[in-house]
């Protein structure tokens, strides 16, 4: 090797480094070599400054397998790593190389040539992945701005065409003869329809460059729906098509970005209507499959002709297009769906479409139902800490209607009451509550491991199910996560430790619910119970 | 009720002249200015009561415009619009920052728009009638 190179050797058996330097030695490499006996002081390392290449023992004190590979190549996911593996597991480092890990040398049977070959190989590989890497993320940003600059440059003209046509068929410049207004009407339409394919131009470039940004807050989405409908039915009732609904109204919140929705279901609801014949009917549903119980699932089926089986795989991708559109409207540029999926997914749904040719079509999506315990995971678990003894259970309650609700007070003091019946007092604790208009969430840490947990919701929702004053106004919904105890000074008393934690975990939540943009932080308030 | 003055600051002559057209038909009266620095000057003069402004301006973009505008003490109540026909996703929040009341891409929705620029316009004390189309 001409330059200079430093090499970090993360390797416990003095024995094995030893031989390793051996290696190098013999091999007459110009390496500097830092040896680190710990998977820890190894990630310390590659923070500080990064070496030019990683030998990489992958059986550690503080780390084991797969684990210790991918936790280096996340840390430093540009430098280069040889794994030095021992006879019987090859098979490990066989996977390591498919994951991102440039060789592999099993240990006592490679000379030095082989060592400085395996390095130098692997160096330059991967020099040659990052270039490319910075090639095709250099592309992919030209093609943004370009694309991005296109479609801005595209709409000036489009603003032009659109105000006036607007202000003649407004009747601002003059009194129009009524085939100057149809006429100006094809025109206005097919300005909107520019529009969009613009507006799909650029959301397709962001989809592909995972560009598109969700802000996922607790959404009804019923009131989406209805949003849809309200827009479409104009166009529906134009060409002679029905549109029914299908909302059960005890359907929970969904953890969603409404605009995103609101787009992901016009598009949908707009290829139903536009691929439906007069007399037909559309038909959006929103429901819970008990086999798959942290997802809300919305249809939306049509009427029409229906998808061939051979085109359903195809039909989400990108630029796909329906041959042989029997519709007088035009074709899009088939981006439609394409985006439709990615917003999905980036909510963590799925999407997929269920067809009988000749007999209409159904799409179906599925959301996350919101969660506080779930939003929470994150934030208390500490990782590989599962095993815990300590449990934060969250009850939130909403209104079935607004009619149905009347004293939210009284529904929240009744509330309180169960869940105080549900606990052991001087083991759990019930957090100050949290409110955000008729909404509710209580917040319980239970001193109890996975088991006693369980036990602990299940008799929560038993009650709320039961309770008579709360039955067919309110819709509970109860979930726990196990959490650790951060780790601090023992010496200090359970009590305080566990207070301690009580404070931060309701500074979690709040933080948690004021994120969302829609919901004013003044509406929030904690209230001690 | 005098008419109330709402300043257009675009540099695209057409654009210019179809925004004035519906503005003036819905009773507004209106001044132009055609890039960044004429705008701050046209403020200056006109003491217009309400600023629609595109973000793409020579002399001086539409932030620059935003933030001559907050500078100075006669100038950062007037009210603003901005409409522009960048991407939202990206420019919106800085917009908002920049002390825009609100903002819509081009082609804007005619309706949409002017309830905007009504609701905007429209004194804070009850009694008083907006401004109506």
């Amino acid at each position: 090797m001409s330059n200079r190179h430093t090499v970090l050797l993360i390797e416990d058996n003095p024995g094995d480094a030893d031989l390793v330097r051996l290696r190098l030695v013999e091999s007459e490499s110009d390496v500097d070599v830092r040896c680190v006996d710990r998977l820890s002081a190894g990630l310390q390392q590659l923070g500080d400054e990064s070496p030019t290449l990683v030998l990489l023992d992958l059986n550690l004190p503080d780390s084991h397998g797969a684990e210790t590979f991918r936790k280096i190549l996340n840390k430093a996911p540009g430098v280069p790593v040889v794994v030095l593996s021992g006879q019987d597991d090859e098979e490990l480092a066989v996977k390591a190389v498919h994951q991102g890990v440039q060789d592999y040398l099993v240990k006592g049977e490679f000379n030095s040539t082989q060592l400085a070959r395996a390095m130098r190989y692997a160096i330059e590989r991967q020099a040659l992945l990052t270039s490319l890497d910075i090639s095709r993320r250099q592309q992919l940003e030209f093609k943004n701005q370009f694309l991005s600059h296109v479609s801005h440059e595209l709409r000036t003209p489009l603003t032009c065409i659109h105000q006036f046509v607007t202000l003649m068929l407004d009747g601002l410049t003059g009194p129009l003869v009524p085939q100057q207004t149809e006429h100006l009407e094809t025109v206005l339409r097919s300005t909107n329809q520019l529009r969009s394919m613009i507006g799909d131009l650029l959301e397709a470039t962001r989809a592909e460059s995972g560009k598109i940004r969700i802000e996922q807050q607790c959404i009804a989405i019923g009131e989406v729906i209805h949003q849809v409908l309200s827009m479409l039915r104009a166009s529906a009732q134009n060409k002679g098509i029905g549109l029914e609904i299908g909302v059960d109204t005890r359907i929970p919140l969904a953890f969603a970005d409404a605009d995103r929705i609101l787009q992901v279901l016009t598009n949908l609801m707009d290829n139903a209507i536009k691929f439906t014949a007069p007399g037909g009917s559309v038909m959006v549903k929103a429901f819970l499959l008990e086999s798959d119980p942290d997802f809300l699932y919305i249809s939306v089926s049509d009427t029409g002709r229906g998808i061939n089986p051979e085109v359903k795989a195809m039909i989400f991708e990108r630029l796909y297009q329906e041959p042989g559109t029997i519709d007088d409207s035009r074709k899009g540029l088939g981006l439609g769906l394409y985006i439709t999926h990615e917003i999905v997914s980036l909510h963590g749904g799925r999407i997929w479409v269920e067809s009988e040719p000749g007999h209409g079509s159904t799409f179906t999506f599925t959301l996350p139902l919101f969660s506080l315990a779930k939003l929470l995971l994150p934030a208390v678990v500490e990782e590989g800490k599962l095993r815990s003894s300590l449990s934060l259970i969250t009850v939130e309650l909403t209104p079935v209607s607004a009619q149905a609700v009347g004293n939210w007070r009284e529904i929240r003091r009744q509330c309180l009451e169960l869940l105080r019946s549900c606990i052991l007092a001087d083991k759990d604790l019930l957090l100050p509550t949290l409110g955000i208009e008729k909404r509710e969430a209580f917040l319980i840490l239970a001193a109890a491991d996975l088991h006693g947990t369980e036990v602990i919701t299940e008799r929560i929702r038993e009650q709320i199910a039961r309770a008579p004053d709360l039955q067919g106004r309110v819709v509970g919904n109860v979930s726990a996560v196990p959490i650790a105890l951060p780790t601090r000074d023992n010496s200090e008393p359970i009590e305080k430790q566990v207070q301690e934690l009580a404070d931060s975990v309701t500074e979690l939540v709040m933080a948690v619910l004021l994120k969302p943009r829609n919901l004013e932080p003044k509406k929030i308030n904690t209230k001690v119970n | 009720m005098d008419k109330a003055k709402i300043l257009i600051v675009d540099d695209d002559p057409d654009l210019r002249r179809g925004l004035n057209l519906r503005l003036r038909a819905n009773h507004y009266d209106t001044a132009y200015a055609t890039d960044g620095f004429s705008a701050i000057a046209m403020a200056q003069k006109e003491k217009p009561d309400l600023i629609i402004l595109d973000i793409g301006l020579p002399a001086g973009d539409g932030f620059v415009v935003l933030e001559r505008l907050q500078e100075n003490a006669s100038l950062s109540a007037i009210p603003v619009i901005v409409l522009t026909a960048r991407d939202p996703q990206a420019t919106r929040e800085k917009i908002m920052r920049g002390g825009a009341t609100a903002f819509f891409q081009k082609p804007a929705d005619n309706a949409e728009l002017l309830s905007t620029i009504r609701s905007v316009l429209s004194p804070p004390w009850p009694g008083t009638v907006a401004t109506m189309a």
